[in-house]
């Protein structure tokens, strides 16, 4: 029943294009955050007959989708994730036509997403992961404004670099392999695994996920994309799109295709420091905050791949923890920036202050955010920083350890001004009538700290049935 | 008599010092009513346990404590001083402090300080001691602290010295205690291996220091000047001379198997030489009363450390027997003293003089005290003498120079003072000054006699209040009562005297007036700029203390600044020009971004294709 995920918002959107649908239109946009709210209480519940339930639908359409422990993981972040941005679309986005048409291109890329990391095949994984990426062009350009223009072309004309890579990847694993699908691929790699052809296509891939992921040195887009794109989608890229098209898609290569390779393993760590160091530092010296914050995405996926390039389960289990909590905390602060921007029609720090009084449950979940972002005990973002770092000096990485614990100093300092800049301090004559942000934003605020606490705090349990399972897949 | 009767002399005075504490401006005569009554009774109660044998133990806290005191022989004498001269200063502080501000305070610390005193006397139990006398430093900081205007920071020297040997001592005690496995004081008697020496100098130090010897001294010559005198008369002169030599008399008798010949005894016996000749020259050249007195209180005890010191009966005897004649003279003197500050408003000797056909009375007392000190037969000051110079002369002839070089100077300063503050030409505006009330002078005179009884009769203080103390197993059936028992000495000592007075003669002809009559010693060739760099206070161990403490905070204070420039210019400085360097490389031009993107997937493909 696997197909479900995908085939039911594809036919709910098909059929709400249709010309005769126009009356629905209004109520289906307002019951859109039904979708994701079933695919998370799907995964949370976890009925047996959904998962592995082969009949119904899928005798006709077997795409060969496949739910493993990672893959829950995925989905429950996505409808996290997708959950919130579309309370942030009821809120934010005026018209009843354009949250139509947003609405619309944001369930598309759920499809892409929930396709992405179901699929155990290299090129429909490729073709997600463009759905996922074209959906995410049109988002970020939604408004048309310039800087939106601007950061669409930027991520498209990186994109594009990608694709070129992934493409030809493809094409050459299909020449070494002679199939597509992960279990074939697997095998023709582990068989001819010195071939140079196989290095390039491992290369190429990585690469092009690298850039969908937006770690150093592929990162260029990345900040002008968040930073210009509308609130709703700054939560929706930052907290799982790239994530999904990008990380997990590295996961899932990395650990289960492209298994066991010494020379990818190290590459992945140097990416992966090398990113958290130039997103932290940059952070620091940003005004803007959703800049700031997407400086900030680079750095923390810096930590993800950190986790990814142990090579070890552990590791694994890391990064994708890592992952899980980075969709939850980050969309909150881009939440948070969604809200100030609603009050104050601006990003620009350095034009607020004190806003904590003004707005307590806006300014109470970023410090939570910030915390758990930083890594401070019992916030879920500790436990997974934790894991990273205990399984870098297991696998003997120590300097990349000591160096992932000091950088996470670097993350508080950037949170903490932020912080202050925002929510601490005297409030400025200019922002003495802001109130507290929409009720839509609260909820969904509110919503993401609580999971962050709760995961923190239920950590202990998560760990041995969650989370450990996870490292199976090497 | 009951057993519980040793509480009352804790419990009485303690009370009665919170009571007094409390009361009210307008009830003033109260305040000395109760001060007098209750010294009186603390001293009729001293007198009726006299020759008794009391215990008394209660459960005290946990950890197997307990609150018990013991009353014999040793205890009830000094019990019995201690009350004599808390009842004399109470009487002779009821006209000396009319008038002056912090009466309340002055009164209550006395009966507190007493209270205190007698616990510590009375105490059988280490952590009882130590509990009394801590006590009893919190209570002479707040004696000082009510002098006049800047006595706090001398208030806070004498704490803070006292208060670091008093940790000294809480380290011995637990030591001791640990070593002994009990904290009952009459149970203790330890073999002086290298850790109960170890224990035995930590109290020492403590016992040492509340009497006043170098090099724990130098807090009483400041306290002279700044706190009220009867505190000088009945703390540092009387009361703490008792209690430190009573706790160094009962280390050395009965805590510790204490020989003549261990290491301990000689480091003693070189305290009190050094305290001797140091403190007493020192003495010689003070132009003020109180502080001349104060620095030969802290001199003699230097007779009583190197008396205890020698770990032979006649030391042990005669080191006692000074302590209690020195409480005696010594507090008298500072009578004296108040009597001259109160009656002639200074005690600054140069603007004294011919004061003995004004008050002659307080001159007559002088006069007995100050030969008394000085050790001129047959007062009471010479025999104590003279049995420690027979004690030290047979341990080394060292020691007993050194005594003989502190009597001469004794003697001499107290010439000179005499001479200065009592003889000599009358300030015009001392013309109008009178004898001393009634209530000051009984005090004094009834010390004198004191001091002149103990010396004709010297058997009684010897053989009914010290020799007890030894036993007679220690004693061997000696005696020394009476006549010094070697004449060779006393011909010495008369000698010695008698160059003092021709030196006094000499120098006050030669310079004119009786307080310059030592000049010649003072700006002598090579003790000159020793006694500048003194009189600067830069051989103050305190001071000294107080240097090192300050080199080592400026360093500490620099170690923080660097560590705080670290965190604060350089970390944060690196910080920001590496951020400036990243934030400059991030253009937004999308061909750069390309540039990067694509170097970087060249790089890792070639990486991987082993090529790098």
């Amino acid at each position: 029943m696997l197909s479900l995920l995908v085939l039911v918002p594809l036919a709910g959107l098909m059929l709400l294009s249709l010309p005769f649908a126009a009356p629905l239109r209004n109520r289906a946009t307002i019951l859109a955050p039904v979708l994701p709210l079933l695919q998370i209480i799907l995964v949370v519940l976890h009925p047996a007959g959904f998962w592995s339930g082969s009949g119904g639908l899928d005798r006709f359409c077997d795409f060969g989708l496949k739910a493993d422990d990672l893959s829950l993981v995925m989905l429950l972040s996505i409808g996290i994730v997708v959950f919130v941005t579309l309370l942030v679309v009821g809120q934010l986005v005026e018209g009843k036509r354009q949250r139509f048409s947003f609405t619309n291109v944001l369930v598309v890329a759920m499809i892409g997403m929930n396709g992405t990391v179901l699929l155990s095949d290299v090129f429909s994984l490729y073709v997600f992961i463009e759905v996922t990426t074209v959906s995410s062009f049109v988002l970020i350009a939604f408004n048309r404004e310039k800087s939106a223009l601007e950061g669409a072309f930027k991520y498209i004309m990186l994109s594009a670099v990608a694709t070129v890579l992934m493409v030809t990847s493809v094409a050459l694993l299909l020449l070494v392999a002679h199939g597509t699908s992960f279990s074939v691929v697997r095998e023709a790699l582990h068989a001819s695994s010195s071939n140079v052809l196989v290095k390039i296509a491992m290369g190429a891939f990585v690469c092009g996920l690298l850039i969908k992921g937006g770690l150093v040195p592929f990162h260029g887009w990345v900040p002008d994309a968040y930073a210009a794109a509308p609130a709703p989608v700054s939560v929706l890229l930052a907290g799982i799109s790239t994530k999904a098209t990008g990380i997990y898609a590295l996961i899932r290569l990395v650990a289960h295709v492209f298994a066991g390779s010494q020379s990818l393993n190290h590459i992945l760590l140097f990416v992966g420091v090398v990113s958290i160091v130039v997103g932290a530092l940059a952070a620091l010296g940003q005004r803007d905050m959703k800049r700031m914050l997407a400086y900030s995405s680079i750095s923390q996926v810096g930590y993800i791949v950190l986790g990814l390039g142990c090579g070890t389960p552990l590791g694994i289990v890391g990064a994708v923890f890592h992952l899980f909590n980075h969709a939850v905390f980050k969309s909150l602060l881009f939440v948070n920036s969604a809200a100030l921007e609603q009050r104050l029609g601006t990003t620009d720090m350095n034009q607020m202050g004190g806003l904590g009084s003004r707005m307590p449950f806006t300014g109470t979940t970023s410090v939570l955010a910030s915390l758990s972002t930083a890594g401070i005990p019992p916030l879920s973002g500790f436990w997974s920083k934790l894991i990273i770092v205990v399984a870098l000096w297991q696998a003997g990485y120590r300097a990349y350890a000591v160096v992932a614990i000091l950088l996470s100093v670097v993350t508080l300092a950037y949170l903490l001004l932020m912080q202050r800049r925002v929510f601490f301090g005297k409030v400025p004559q200019a922002l003495a009538q802001a109130s507290e942000a929409s009720f839509g934003l609260v909820v969904a605020s509110v919503a993401l700290a609580g999971v962050t606490v709760g995961v923190g705090v239920l950590f202990p349990w998560l760990f041995n049935t969650f989370l450990l399972p996870i490292g199976g897949i090497l | 008599m009951s057993d519980s009767v040793l509480l009352a002399f804790i419990l009485l005075p303690a009370a009665a010092g919170a009571v007094v504490l409390g009361l009210r401006k307008t009830v003033a005569p109260a305040r000395e009513a109760i001060t007098l009554l209750v010294t009186l009774v603390n001293l009729a109660l001293a007198i009726m346990v006299f020759n008794q044998n009391l215990a008394y133990t209660a459960p005290w806290g946990g950890f197997g404590w307990h609150f018990s005191l013991r009353l014999y022989q040793f205890s009830a004498f000094i019990m019995l001083a201690v009350a004599g001269f808390a009842f004399l200063v109470a009487l002779y502080s009821w006209k000396f402090m009319r008038g002056k501000g912090a009466g309340n305070q002055f009164y209550s610390y006395l009966l507190i300080a007493l209270a205190m005193v007698n616990g510590a006397v009375l105490a059988n139990d280490l952590v009882v001691l130590l509990f009394f006398w801590e006590g009893l430093l919190i209570v002479q900081f707040g004696l000082i602290a009510i002098g006049r205007e800047g006595a706090f920071r001398t208030a806070t020297k004498a704490f803070i010295i006292v208060g670091i040997t008093d940790l000294c001592m809480i380290f011995g005690a637990v030591l001791a205690g640990s070593l002994a496995k009990t904290l009952t004081i009459s149970e203790i008697h330890l073999p002086l291996d290298s850790l109960a020496s170890l224990a035995m100098l930590f109290l020492m130090i403590g016992a040492v220091s509340k009497a006043g010897a170098m090099p724990f001294h130098s807090w009483i010559p400041d306290a002279a000047v700044d706190a009220p005198l009867p505190f000088m008369a009945v703390l540092p002169a009387s009361l703490e001379k008792l209690l430190g030599i009573y706790f160094l008399a009962r280390i050395t008798l009965d805590l510790f198997a204490f020989t003549p010949g261990c290491w301990l005894s000689t480091l003693l016996m070189i305290v009190g030489a050094v305290t001797i000749v140091l403190a007493v020259m020192m003495a010689l050249v003070q132009k003020d009363y109180k502080k001349l007195l104060s620095y030969h209180a802290i001199s003699q005890v230097g007779y009583m450390v190197l008396g205890v010191g020698t770990g032979i009966p006649a030391g042990i005897v005669g080191g006692l027997f000074h302590m209690l004649n020195n409480a005696m003279y010594k507090s008298c003197l500072f009578l004296t003293g108040g009597s001259v500050e109160k009656q002639a408003g200074t005690t600054d000797l140069s603007k004294l003089g011919g004061l003995a056909a004004k008050m002659p009375i307080t001159f007559g007392c002088y006069i007995v005290a100050a030969v008394s000190i000085s050790g001129v037969p047959p007062f009471n000051g010479f025999f104590s003498k003279e049995l420690v110079y027979d004690a030290a002369l047979e341990r080394h002839v060292v020691y007993y120079l050194a005594a003989l070089v502190g009597s001469f100077f004794t003697a001499a300063s107290f010439l000179k003072l005499g001479h200065a503050a009592y003889l000599g030409k009358r300030d015009a505006s001392h013309d109008a000054v009178k004898e001393a009330p009634v209530s000051m002078l009984v005090p004094m005179i009834v010390i004198a006699a004191l001091c002149v009884l103990f010396g004709v009769y010297n058997s009684l203080p010897i053989n009914h209040l010290i020799q007890p103390v030894l036993g007679h197993a220690r004693l061997e059936g000696h005696s020394f009562a009476g006549m010094p028992a070697n004449m060779m000495l006393t011909v010495v000592t008369i000698v010695v005297l008698g160059g003092a007075l021709v030196n006094h003669l000499a120098g006050a002809k030669a310079a004119g007036s009786g307080l310059h009559a030592v000049d010649h010693i003072r700006y002598a060739e090579g003790l000159s700029p020793i006694y500048d760099k003194a009189e600067k206070g830069e051989f103050d161990p305190y001071n000294i203390g107080l240097r090192v403490a300050g080199v080592a905070s400026s360093a500490l204070w620099r170690l923080d600044r660097w560590t705080d420039w670290c965190y604060d210019t350089l970390i944060v400085g690196l910080g920001k020009s590496f951020t400036a360097g990243v934030r400059s490389a991030h253009t937004g031009n999308y061909v750069t971004y390309l540039i990067w993107s694509l170097a970087g997937a060249g790089a890792i493909i070639v990486f991987l294709m082993g090529l790098l």
